[in-house]
């Protein structure tokens, strides 16, 4: 057996926390001059990280009542000592317990593993004997300008950030690198503003230019291309957990393109980033929403959802609203506000109750935890997104609607004939399940409900389990109105199913009409997805119990909730509104037959007793209700033929409308809940963030050690966002300064871009990272503006190659002495590999797309098959690519794309074998190499020749003379065993990867090749096929 | 070569080029190419060997997707039988919460077990009549019979099962392992999945195989049953493995050169990764063809072993797998979700999984590896003592229930021949010895030397753990 390879277990106290300690001690007393300990930098890090856990933020875990962050009670009089007596380190308790021998005096406790050392020990007393001054975290406070320091060198700096930059390499003694040959330079910009490299006549192209402002032209061309676009909102993705499915187990597609595409054009337009931010935040709440602005709040709705049969509604909507606050704070400010969830963060200063304040934001629309598990339907709050045709179209029908509403108003009877009535239904024993009129269908018993007393004569008695059902019966539209009148004797109920035509509980989503009780009250409603799109009312008073009352419900087909009534023994019941917003079909989703007593998953009428069912497919008038409570049967008066005549207009109309709006395409977005008692909602406290542990209610509000701004008492998430924009807000542009700094540079200038919370130290360049915010700010949040500035700028034209001395003072690239290498994301190799080849197609936005992955991953998963596109859908941009949650595109994933479950604001990168599989083997990458093999050996005849085409379209560069020689040797040694196998050389000469994923590549492919040109064509993909492995092609230089 | 020669030889290689100093410059040291496993970003915490000795090197976690019932399995409760069809005691129930699958049920009806029990082994652990060869090992089994969840739903469950958190974007387990003690063969992944092949059931989730937050090098390696074993293993139509070789040579060549001219060693580490990555062409095949096994392994693993992607076959998978020491083998077979005609299923599911898995610890044990594998059997939660929908003399079924389930485990230090924790007489509370999941996560860990409040990766300004801020070792079971 082998050794295992040494682990990387980690020890609890991290060594590489890297802030202030002892080599900056060490130097200072050399000098002798030392500046004092800054608490932001020096001792606060140091406190949070080896006390904080009990003396912090967190008030369940806090222990002895101190508070180590806060002055006021490290320095609280505690009878005779305190913690912190400033000046006098010897006679702080503080000091004294983390220099204490005795295990039973030191802090940290032994227990904790935690410790702090010498130099650590002497930091802290030395901080005391200065005075203990507290400032603020950094990161918390407004950014301002610095001035651009001087430097020696004037003619490097060609922006004012390069003198920062410079400033400190000089200060280092170090040089920055030369700048970047122009083949580098042009790869690189091309590919770090457009995702895409160079092609050959842009190479050629940039190579003779030699105008002075030839370089700043290229950036204008690219940063003016959609394919920037591309390039940004493909990072946005990740950040807006961005998928084409809920995630979780079922893991539908939820239809969400339309908002990837409000990226694309957000990005295209250079929306300013203020604007970029409250859109997406708050866009249906600010003063000039449009559709587009309300399609930008698709963003809160991005994370997943489940329709998992059985699930707690509730349980799952605390984890949507939670999810939203933790991408804002990730996306917006930098903050990890996770943890606060469950109890106050110990490390930040963001308590659980600031958790909740900044959830409420969220906790104001009119959704339900789970989606729909029979339907189709989008969930609420839901934004239509017609075409221009339909929305002409829609704009007619519903004039015609109101039109035939207005004619109808004129008269003063109701419509009588509408559709034809339908049951009248007595359970008496000569013919229980009979249906008095004429032809009607009869009702089925489900299960065996019992004969009892009835109101007058037989009536039934429900178990909860069983039912009374009505087949053929009752499958109206919302446009058709309808009236339905029954006996009922019930127990007290919190809440039972009476009567219903849907499919099961709301936990599925389901579709339909139903009178229920609820919590002793009867409920009517007609529902397409709860709560968001429905009309419901609901009677004042509890339903007398334990005694026979008549109860009818009348709709007008109006799909308000004003043409609900309620009437109890013929008299209006009281009601209130519940729901008034219904705006699509009610029926599909295998919906059952009309039913009296249960439902699928739901508590049913049990010990419930009913009697005398009548149906009409017309609205009854008052007077009609009045009848028959006391009959039993509504006769109908003289007809009125133009009355009816207009109804059925009306009717027409509106099933007419209704269908087309049916088809309009919906998506999920933010809406502000309807303002009716029953649909507010008040915010809680979770206890341990869990949904059923209400504690006390919150309100919104801004987290106490971040600046108001104004926003003292806020209401809404359009304060939240202008809050976040507002120009003192001290995260906001850092963070976004930080991010397109990253874009471009690969590495940002945070050294955590997903926390700058207060365990994270400033910036190596603050300075510089400051000044940039304040003119982000300035410039009205011009993202083009300052990505233009920043690849102008010399320190971002270096070479990545670095001298020996840069090595030597500046070993992790810290202060920017070269450009940095890495790595490019999954989407750029690919996209480049397809560019490269000329494959790569140029379609924008639309649907998700599906091209090549390896067959069978969906269908182990979840047994459903991978759609595998054809043409152009095969070789689309990567960020088209449709993400499925829980089996994403396996290329993808092996080059650390994230899941995109939750948000992530940076990606690891790495590097693996089943990587290089990928570039080998994969079908998408076979074909790259044999496309643009045959555009090698197209262009030229000498192999020489070929080598640098090959090596130019794929890395940009040609080769080295080594390169050259290797390659060369490489295609002599392919040619010769290609001849030898003319059959293979055809097969990979002729390779098509839509014939071969749909399997229709067959042995006769390539027959129509010359053996010479397979031969050719083949031996060359090889080289291609080493080439798209090469590190030259892969990294950023 | 072992995976520490190559690196020693990496690192003469290295030497020979005489940059070194240039080479730590680019901010990589030696001692992490040395790993081949480099750091980058977040991954730069690192440090030092195992905590403390492990009883277990690598681990079989055979997962039932679906929750077995464990009444049906493990758990023996006359009780339920004898008082088949009355209501649960609301005293037993306690008002805890249930699904909205049974939550509206009229009635919540005890529904015993229609299967025969008996006592086996020398220490006389109750099993049923479903699980005769499992019971044939009984006392190289320690049966945990009360584990606890917090999850009621699938997703959740199976999510906090195998990342310790309900929240995705955690590591799996087999992720954690990778990143805490690496591996001990070069030529496989170090953390390998195989899921029954054409088996429907709760949908499965890459997630649950997973790297989180940390580098994708540590998810899962899906091995598939047919003839490309791991995704983009073999070589397109018309390329060969002595092209492949050619292709290896002349980017080693480039590599190299391309090293010397811009001191970053990158490039070095990616051509030992396409290295590994053309050894695994062959290593992986020649393990996933079990075409080399002698007869005796089918009929001890049961002529289903046969046929690749069955739950059998993929036992003998493991087996191989574990032999050429991989560290952590996770294998997945969904079906256990019975919600409904229960007798019926959980007799096919059994029939399907019961003499395999019986069948891997026994063939571990012959080989002498069972002493250093740990072997881990269970669902993402218990069933429901009461019937789901309708009880009749024949049929019932069982809903989800957190509050209990059976996991048996073997070898790899556990204690053998015992039976852990005791649940009440209607097998839904626990009356002695719960072990959170969080628990099983801390004592598998502590299994395998790692002190599992130590295994820690900082991310998000916060350091994370699989069992995050609980989780005791279960020192009873360990042997």
């Amino acid at each position: 057996m082998t050794q295992p390879s040494p682990s990387w277990l980690v020890p609890v106290v991290f060594i590489a926390l890297g802030i202030g300690g002892s080599g900056r001690l060490a130097l200072g007393e050399e000098r002798g001059d030392r500046p004092p300990v800054d608490f932001a930098t020096q001792v606060r890090p140091l406190l949070s990280d080896r006390c904080f856990q009990c003396h912090g933020p967190d008030e369940g875990s806090r222990e002895a009542d101190l508070r180590l962050d806060l002055r006021s009670s490290a320095t609280e009089d505690r009878g005779g000592y305190a913690a912190v007596l400033p000046h006098e380190a010897a006679e702080s308790e503080l000091v004294f317990r983390i220099a204490a021998d005795d295990p039973d005096e030191r802090m940290p406790p032994v227990e904790s593993g935690l410790s702090l050392d010498a130099e650590e020990i002497a930091l802290l007393s030395r901080w005391i004997d200065e005075g203990a001054a507290y400032a603020g975290h950094w990161a918390f406070e407004r950014p301002e300008r610095a001035a651009p320091p001087a430097v020696g060198d004037e003619g490097w700096p060609r922006d004012s950030l390069d003198r920062f930059i410079l400033a400190e390499l000089e200060a280092a003694q170090v040089l920055p690198a030369q700048p970047a040959d122009r083949a580098t330079l042009l790869r690189r910009v091309s590919l770090d503003l457009t995702g895409l490299p160079p092609t050959l006549a842009e190479l050629d192209a940039f190579e003779v230019d030699t105008a002075p402002d030839a370089y700043e032209r290229v950036v204008d061309r690219l940063l003016a291309s959609t394919a920037h676009a591309e390039r940004l909102a493909a990072d946005w993705l990740d950040v807006a957990r961005y998928a084409d499915t809920f995630g979780y187990q079922s893991d539908v597609n939820m239809n969400v393109w339309p908002w990837r595409d409000w990226v694309l054009d957000a990005f295209e337009e250079n929306l300013p980033y203020d604007d970029f931010v409250t859109q997406q935040l708050a866009g249906d709440l600010i003063p000039d929403a449009t559709r587009d602005t309300r399609l930008a709040t698709t963003f809160n709705r991005l994370h997943r959802q489940t329709n998992e049969g059985g699930s707690v509604e509730e349980e799952f909507r605390v984890e949507y609203v939670s999810d939203r606050v933790e991408t804002m704070a990730a996306a917006f400010l930098g903050l990890t506000m996770g943890c606060a969830r469950c109890h106050d963060h110990k490390f930040d200063s963001f308590t659980q109750r600031e958790f909740y304040s900044f959830s409420s934001f969220f906790d104001d629309i009119d959704e339900s935890g789970l989606y729909s598990h029979f339907t189709g339907s989008v969930p609420t709050p839901a934004l239509d997104l017609p075409t221009q045709a339909q929305e002409r179209e829609l704009a007619e029908l519903e004039e015609a609607v109101v039109a035939a509403e207005q004619a109808l108003a004129g008269f003063d009877v109701l419509p009588r004939r509408g559709v034809p009535a339908a049951g009248r239904f007595s359970f008496e024993p000569e013919a229980v399940t009979a249906n008095a009129v004429e032809g009607g269908p009869a009702a089925v018993l489900v299960d065996a409900p019992v004969a009892v007393e009835g109101s007058r004569g037989q009536g039934l008695r429900l178990s909860g389990e069983n039912a009374v059902a009505f087949p053929g019966l009752g499958d109206f539209h919302r446009s058709d109105p309808f009236s339905i009148g029954l006996w009922l004797n019930m127990p007290a109920f919190e809440r039972a199913v009476v009567i219903h035509r849907t499919k099961s509980w709301t936990d599925s989503g389901s579709r339909g009409y139903q009178l229920l009780v609820e919590e002793g009250r009867l409920v009517v409603a007609l529902v397409h997805f709860w709560p968001g799109d429905a009309i419901a009312i609901r009677t004042r008073e509890t339903f007398p119990t334990g005694e026979w009352h008549h109860v009818a419900f009348t709709y007008d087909g109006s799909s308000r909730a004003s043409g609900l009534h309620l009437y109890l023994d013929g008299e209006p019941a009281e009601c209130e509104v519940v729901r008034d917003h219904l705006t699509r079909t009610i029926r599909g989703g295998s919906i059952g037959n009309l039913a009296i007593g249960s439902r699928f998953r739901d508590k049913g009428y049990k010990d419930g007793l009913v009697d005398e069912v009548t149906l009409h497919g017309r609205e009854l008038c008052a007077e009609e209700a009045a009848v028959l409570a006391k009959e039993g049967v509504v006769e109908g008066g003289a007809p009125d033929p133009a009355a009816d005549a207009a109804g059925e207009t009306l009717r027409a109309a509106r099933a007419r409308r209704d269908v087309l709006r049916d088809r309009i395409r919906q998506i999920m977005t933010m809406a502000e809940a309807p303002d009716l008692p029953a649909a507010r909602r008040t915010a809680h406290l979770l206890h341990r963030g869990v949904y059923s542990e209400r504690r006390d209610p919150v309100e919104p509000g801004m987290p106490d050690c971040l600046p108001t701004l104004g926003f003292e008492t806020p209401r809404d998430r359009l304060d939240l966002a202008r809050w976040i924009t507002h120009p003192d807000h001290p995260l906001t542009a850092r963070v976004q300064v930080d991010r397109l700094w990253r874009t471009v540079f690969s590495v940002g200038l945070l050294p955590r871009p997903e926390d700058i919370g207060s365990q994270s130290p400033p910036p190596r360049h603050r300075a510089l990272i400051d000044t940039l915010a304040r003119d982000f700010i300035e410039s009205g949040w011009d993202c083009r503006a300052l990505l233009r500035r920043l690849v102008l700028s010399a320190t971002y034209r270096q070479a990545s190659v670095a001298s020996e001395g840069a090595i030597a003072a500046d070993p992790d690239n810290e202060l920017f002495s070269r450009a940095r290498r890495g790595r490019r994301p999954a989407e750029m190799i690919r996209d480049g590999a397809l560019h490269a080849a000329g494959l790569l197609a140029s379609t924008r936005g639309g649907p998700s797309v599906f091209p090549y992955e390896p067959p069978g991953l969906w269908q182990q998963k979840c047994g459903k098959r991978y759609p595998t596109g054809r043409g152009d859908s095969l070789r689309r941009r990567s960020l088209y690519t449709f993400w499925k949650r829980t089996s994403p595109p396996p290329a993808m994933a092996l080059f650390d794309v994230p899941a995109r479950e939750v948000c992530a604001v940076a990606r690891p990168s790495t590097v693996s074998p089943l990587q290089v599989l990928t570039l080998w083997n994969d079908p998408q990458f076979v074909e790259a190499a044999v496309r643009v093999a045959a555009s090698a050996v197209e262009a030229t005849s000498d192999d020489a020749g070929r080598i640098e085409h090959l090596m130019r379209a794929l890395t940009s560069h040609a080769p080295t003379e080594r390169e050259a020689r290797e390659l060369g040797a490489l295609l002599t040694a392919q040619r010769e065993a290609y001849r030898s196998d003319v059959d293979a050389a055809r097969t990979l000469a002729a390779f098509d990867l839509e014939r071969f994923v749909h399997g229709e590549a067959t042995p006769t492919d390539g027959a129509d090749l010359s053996e010479e040109d397979a031969v050719e064509r083949a031996a060359t993909a090889v080289v291609a096929s080493a080439l798209l492995g090469l590190d030259a092609t892969l990294t950023r230089r | 070569m072992t995976e520490h020669e190559r690196a020693l030889a990496l690192q003469g290689h290295l030497r020979t080029l005489g940059r070194r100093s240039l080479l730590r410059g680019a901010g990589l040291g030696l001692a992490s190419l040395a790993l081949g496993r480099i750091a980058r970003g977040d991954e730069g915490e690192q440090a030092q060997g195992l905590h403390h000795a492990p009883r277990a090197r690598r681990v079989v976690h055979l997962f039932q997707s679906g929750g077995p019932s464990q009444l049906e399995l493990f758990d023996h409760k006359p009780l339920l039988q004898e008082r088949n069809g009355e209501e649960l005691p609301d005293s037993v129930r306690r008002g805890q919460r249930l699904t909205g699958m049974s939550g509206n049920q009229a009635s919540l009806p005890l529904a015993g077990a229609q299967f025969q029990f008996a006592r086996h082994g020398e220490s006389g652990a109750w099993m049923s009549e479903l699980v005769p060869h499992t019971a044939a090992i009984a006392d190289d089994l320690c049966i945990v019979r009360t584990v606890v969840t917090e999850a009621i739903n699938h997703d959740p469950a199976a999510t906090f099962l195998l990342t310790g958190s309900q929240i995705a974007g955690r590591p799996s387990m087999g992720a954690w392992l990778s990143y805490g003690l690496g591996t001990m063969n070069g030529d496989l992944p170090v953390f390998c999945v195989l899921v029954t092949k054409g088996k429907g059931g709760q949908p499965l989730y890459k997630r649950l195989w997973g790297s989180g937050f940390l580098s994708a090098r540590h998810q899962g390696v899906q091995l598939r049953a047919g003839p490309d074993p791991v995704l983009y293993l073999n070589d397109p139509p018309g390329l060969d493995r002595a092209t492949r070789r050619r292709m290896l040579d002349a980017l080693r060549e480039m590599h190299e050169d391309d090293a010397q001219r811009s001191g970053d060693v990158a490039p070095l580490d990616r051509i030992a990764q396409a290295e590994l990555a053309f050894r695994l062409q062959s290593s992986v095949p020649e393990v996933a063809d079990l075409s080399d096994e002698p007869d005796a392994t089918f009929e001890l693993y049961g002529e289903d072993a046969r046929n690749p992607g069955t739950y059998a076959a993929n036992c003998v998978l493991a087996r191989r797998l574990i032999e050429r020491d991989v560290r952590f083998v996770q294998l997945f077979h969904r079906g256990w979700d019975q919600h409904g005609s229960l007798p019926g299923a959980i007799r096919t599911q059994c029939r399907e999984t019961d003499r395999a898995s019986a069948a891997l610890v026994t063939d571990l044990k012959r080989r002498g590896l069972l002493d250093d594998t740990l072997v881990v059997w269970g669902g993402e939660f218990g069933r429901t003592c009461y019937c789901q929908g309708k009880l009749t003399p024949t049929n019932y079924g069982r809903d989800h229930h957190p509050r209990c389930a059976s996991v048996w485990m073997a070898g790899g230090g556990v204690r053998a021949g015992s039976v852990y924790g005791e649940t009440d007489e209607f097998g839904y509370n626990i009356v002695r010895d719960p072990v959170h999941v969080h628990d099983l996560h801390a004592t598998i860990l502590h299994l395998l030397g790692v002190d599992h409040e130590r295994l820690v990766h900082r991310h998000q300004g916060r350091r994370f753990r699989l069992t995050d801020v609980h989780g005791e070792v279960v020192e009873a079971l360990v042997g």
